[in-house]
């Protein structure tokens, strides 16, 4: 089982781009579960038909410990298996707490023994604000972290920030950092920002994402491109990206494609 | 008024996790720091702790601070544990957690990774919260230990040998029971290994592996029991032993169990009567046996919230809020509890005091009763 994180700036594509590959990772047949960690819950919607599901939080909330895994777990497009923490009530409560227990509660149910995932997916809400969303991280979580940015200044100071915080939790066994994912933006000079932003942070572009109408397209009804539009080669972006991630969490950094 | 379930507002709680933490560990030669500003110590040495004032130990409170907490400042934790350990050279390092550090999420586990890499002293971390009873903090603690600290390269004991599992004071208190225990072992010709709670001494823990069986005296020790049967194979009998026939079945047990290899759990009477006993689950379901060898009475039991389902007694339950509890009580016609139940039991029930150090502290110790004694 191979368990990846993934953070970057909000509304950076995050969730479009996690979804994407867990599509393109369960098209080749492999297990696939992607477990949102972001209190709005709308990170596993376009693998369900742009529908929102129950977070685990919410069963918590409304029903104690009285649930069984499956009504914390809904399959999506090609089987991939999706999970939504949740949070507390806007402006209330503590978002960080509510991810640690909500991943908890999986674990605690037996989420990774009963499917046994080949891939896990954890899609974090933007930058590590405070421990509860350094969960994912965490030893016995991911293996890895992967940090998504544009060429927006923004974006990289909060890839750069996320960065920061791996690197503070390097004595701790936590998540390695296993590269930046360039989603562009078309920004003035995007490529070279980028690469001075994986220099300083001791790390590689390893997958870029061009900016496509087809993924507003897609969302539209409630998909993602490999679903809604798989045969235009722009979803092809996203089979490569998840090929790469795949192959340098497997320690084969040599097979993944650097272009 | 305030009655939603898991509230208390005229009766007691039992004592909490972090407590459960500082108490297994108390006399086992580590030091056990607990992360809060200073609450939780207080609340633990005057009221879940009676071997603080003539007992050596090393307990600590971290005294963080707002800003610590509001920063995340974990390397100020880490440094004082390691300042700590330098000058006090402990067997090991538990770091114990608290509601502050659970609201910014802080990673003991992590933390203790670190301090062990630092000090090279074995260091374990707990993610207690305050939110759960003693029971979990305990076994985690008892757990750690039968994990990490107990030899691997020794041969089973020549002598038919025995440790005793999770006698906290929280409890067991600190009168003469413990001690009767030790020689009713003695006179069913055990030689007792280690005793892991009240009179605990590191050197004897480590010798586990070598005893031919576990007593399980409370649910506190029961994952520490099974830990140890997954490592070393050692069976366990969940009990303790209470004055009268009943001690006779649990010696057979044991004796059996250390034959076999079959783990038991030595109280199996039905329930269905209308009086009740609260307390511990190992202590309860054994006197609810007892008492029916001795007095043909059966009991319904309840038992402290987080108890583990295995040592749970025939007819029995958790507590929920004081509420509910109030309501299951209503209709006994006997109860035995400790004394701080007695406000929500009907005035016409029977109340027979039981006092539970978990539950109401140092205020009853004295009539805790030497259930070897006076039963």
């Amino acid at each position: 089982m191979i368990k990846i994180a993934i953070y970057g700036k909000g509304g950076i594509g995050k969730s479009t781009t996690v979804s994407n590959m867990a599509a393109a990772l369960a098209e080749k047949g492999l297990t696939v579960m992607q477990i949102g960690c972001d209190p709005k819950a709308d990170s596993t919607a376009n693998l369900l038909n742009g529908k929102k599901m129950n977070t685990v939080l919410d069963l918590i909330r409304t029903r104690g410990n009285d649930f069984e895994l499956d009504d914390m777990i809904k399959t999506g497009y090609n089987g991939v298996l999706c999970a939504e923490a949740g949070g507390p009530a806007p402006g209330r409560g503590c978002a960080g707490c509510g991810i640690i227990a909500a991943l908890e509660k999986l674990e605690e149910k037996g989420a990774y023994d009963k499917y046994s995932p080949d891939i896990v997916f954890y899609d974090v809400l933007g930058d590590v604000v405070c421990g509860g969303f350094a969960m994912p991280m965490r030893r016995g979580y991911a293996d890895r972290v992967f940090v998504i940015t544009s060429g927006e200044n923004m974006s990289i100071h909060a890839a750069a920030n996320i960065a920061t915080a791996i690197d503070g939790f390097r004595d701790r066994g936590y998540a390695e950092l296993g590269g930046i994912i360039l989603n562009r933006r078309n920004v003035k000079h995007e490529f070279e920002k980028v690469a001075e932003l994986a220099e300083d942070i001791h790390s590689r572009t390893i997958g870029t994402i061009d900016r496509c109408d087809l993924v507003q397209s897609a969302e539209d009804i409630g998909k993602t491109v490999i679903e809604a539009f798989g045969s235009n080669s722009f979803a092809n972006q996203y089979r490569a990206l998840a090929d790469n991630i795949l192959n340098i969490c497997k320690g084969d950094y040599e097979n993944a494609d650097k272009t | 008024m305030l009655l939603k379930n898991q509230t208390s507002s005229i009766i007691s709680t039992y004592a909490a996790d972090v407590s459960g933490v500082c108490s297994a560990l108390f006399e086992m030669g580590g030091m056990t720091v607990m992360h809060d500003a200073s609450g939780c110590n207080s609340t633990y040495n005057t009221h879940d702790e009676p071997r603080w004032y003539d007992t050596d130990s090393m307990v600590f409170i971290s005294a963080l601070t707002e800003t610590e907490a509001i920063m995340g400042n974990d390397n100020k934790l880490i440094g004082d544990i390691i300042d700590a350990a330098c000058q006090l050279s402990p067997e090991f390092i538990a770091i114990a957690g608290t509601p502050i550090p659970m609201i910014t999420g802080t990673d003991f586990s992590a933390v203790a990774r670190v301090v062990e890499a630092q000090t090279g002293i074995p260091s374990f971390g707990f993610d207690t919260n305050g939110m759960h009873s003693y029971l979990l903090g305990a076994s985690a603690a008892f757990t750690a230990i039968a994990e990490h600290m107990v030899d691997t390269d020794l041969e089973k004991s020549k002598n038919l040998s025995v440790n005793i599992l999770g006698t906290t004071p929280l409890d067991f208190s600190v009168n003469s029971y413990l001690g009767s225990v030790n020689a009713w072992l003695a006179a069913q010709g055990f030689e007792i290994i280690g005793k892991w709670g009240v009179g605990a001494r590191l050197c004897d823990i480590r010798r586990a592996k070598s005893a031919h069986v576990n007593l399980v005296m409370s649910s506190c020790g029961l994952e520490a029991a099974r830990t140890l049967r997954r490592r070393f194979g050692t069976p366990y009998v969940i009990g303790i032993p209470i004055n009268g026939k009943f001690s006779d079945s649990l010696a057979f047990a044991l004796k059996s169990a250390a034959t076999t290899g079959e783990c038991e759990k030595a109280y199996h009477t039905d329930g269905g009567s209308d009086t009740i006993i609260i307390g511990e689950a190992v202590a309860a379901g054994c006197i609810k046996d007892a008492a029916y060898k001795k007095y043909g009475i059966k009991m319904h039991v309840l038992c402290p919230p987080d108890t583990d389902y295995e040592v749970l007694p025939c007819d029995s339950q958790a507590l929920g809020g004081e509420n509910i509890t109030r309501r299951i009580l209503a209709s006994a016609k006997r109860i035995i509890a400790d004394p701080l139940y007695m406000p929500i039991c009907p005035e016409t029930a029977e109340f027979i005091p039981l006092p539970h150090e978990a539950f109401s502290g140092r205020i009853f110790r004295e009539s805790i009763p030497d259930l070897m004694k006076t039963f």
